[in-house]
């Protein structure tokens, strides 16, 4: 029984992360999903202890409109595109709420490793408030001025206002702490589990016999489609996973985690 | 009931319950592909509509010459002539309609990088931000199109990986056709060399 049970938990668990990216060592291609989530991650460390002051703002910003800001600083893109980083990121964290309400604004500062690139990506829900020319002009106004002169706090805190004044006119949800699609999906994986219990049960009571359920061979022939029903089930149910990062540990009016929005390749770039 | 009543009534819920799963993954991965491609389609529709506003600043800002409009207008109308429904397209079809579009896009990218070198500064901050859209439109037609191939892949593959093979071919999922990027488009796109030409 016990045999037949984890085989299962390892077919699901495999065929669910294979539609994620494959685990990568620390400060290679796209960071994980910080812990505790924070909207402000200064991984080059430009932005000193005004991080958590922009941090405020931002969460602020999210509790009153549930649009949500991300600064992140790297100190290299790993061999990304500058936007193609940010969009990769803001999809596996899953910046926004379902109504894809996400911006991510990237930097990667001017070091050894090459110049200075910015972008802003907006997700699917805002690009209607954040067109890709408003972005445009932000980073080249705002940004790339203050970060020529290596001022990384002014200029992304002043993108930072622009881009919630942009944000506040386009439609915002009230927060909600239900996610539905989360009851779906264990809906989904634990009633075929249990009526798979259910025949099993029967069957191991009806059919006798003090054969192990892991044993395969001979009389076991018979019990060899339980074990299909592992893969061909995780397969189905990996489409629905998408890239919901949904952390849902609310604390003290801090941050209470990502949403699983989704973006699509909106925004704009600039290089200094 | 017999024994052996049950165990077969059991076998039978069993492959029931297989089966209903993995129809149900087909069907929702098919939906899947259909999604991603029709915002293919969306991305390369939200690019031509920037011709009208280009064409527009081009003649209100440049001394234009109307052999500029000449590439685009054939291409605008290559695109027409290639679209189709996508979904159901042949790989050849696939191919003429990204052909057309890369063709448009190179064309529109190119009326820019003219138009950005016009000394007015109004026409700059204007082209400038033409070209912030254009590259969005882009990045957006990148993006749906790597959505679309790996959609496509992930269902190609459930199709032909055993067991459920057997559901596919019981239910007619067919392998989906897709087209990757040409290697000219991958690149990042150098107006210089554009203008070089």
């Amino acid at each position: 029984m016990g045999a037949v049970f984890s085989g299962l938990v390892r077919c699901g668990s495999s065929s669910g992360s294979s539609s994620s990216e494959p685990a990568k060592a620390v400060q290679r291609g796209i960071p994980a999903v910080p812990n505790p989530p924070r909207l402000v991650n200064d991984f080059a460390g430009v932005l000193g202890s005004r991080a958590d002051e922009l941090e405020q703002i931002l969460v602020a910003f999210d509790d009153s409109t549930s649009n949500q800001i991300t600064v992140v600083t790297v100190s290299s893109l790993d061999g990304y595109a500058v936007e193609e980083f940010a969009l990769e990121l803001g999809r596996k964290w899953g910046v926004g709420k379902s109504i894809n309400n996400g911006v991510v604004v990237l930097i990667k500062p001017k070091n050894s490793d090459g110049g200075g690139e910015v972008t802003i990506q907006v997700g699917y829900g805002l690009e209607g408030a954040i067109t890709d020319a408003y972005c445009r002009r932000i980073i080249d106004n705002e940004m790339i001025p203050a970060f020529k002169e290596e001022d990384y706090y002014k200029g992304i805190s002043n993108a930072c206002d622009q881009l919630m004044k942009l944000a506040s006119g386009e439609i915002s949800e009230p927060r909600s702490k239900e996610d539905p699609s989360g009851w779906a999906v264990l809906l989904g994986f634990f009633l075929p589990l249990v009526i798979f219990v259910v025949v099993v049960s029967i069957m191991y009571k009806k059919g006798g016999g003090g054969s192990n359920m892991s044993d395969c061979d001979g009389t076991g022939g018979s019990r060899r489609p339980f074990i299909w029903f592992g893969p061909g089930y995780g397969g189905g149910s990996s489409s629905g996973s998408g890239w919901g990062g949904g952390h849902s540990g609310g604390f003290g009016g801090g941050f209470g985690g990502f949403g699983g929005g989704s973006f699509g390749g909106g925004g704009a770039s600039g290089r200094w | 009931m017999k024994k052996s009543t049950w165990i077969i009534l059991g076998i039978v819920a069993v492959i029931a319950i297989w089966a209903i799963a993995g129809y149900n993954g087909l069907v929702s991965k098919d939906e899947k592909v259909s999604e991603t491609i029709s915002e293919v389609d969306n991305a390369y529709k939200r690019r031509a509509d920037l011709i009208p506003n280009l064409v527009e600043s081009v003649k209100k800002y440049t001394n234009y010459e109307e052999d500029l409009f000449k590439g685009i207008t054939e291409a605008r109308a290559a695109v027409t002539k290639a679209s189709l429904d996508l979904n159901n397209a042949t790989p050849e079809q696939m191919k003429a309609y990204f052909e057309a579009q890369d063709k448009m896009g190179a064309s529109m990218r190119q009326i820019i990088a003219v138009a950005e070198n016009y000394p007015n500064p109004k026409a700059v901050e204007v082209f400038k931000d033409l070209q912030a859209q254009l590259e969005g439109s882009e990045n957006r037609i990148t993006t749906a199109r790597r959505d679309w191939i790996k959609a496509t892949k992930e269902y190609n593959q459930s199709t032909r990986r055993f067991p459920n093979s057997i559901l596919a071919s019981l239910f007619g999922f067919e392998k989906k056709a897709y087209f990757e990027a040409s290697e000219a488009e991958k690149a990042t796109p150098n107006v210089g060399d554009l203008l070089s030409e």
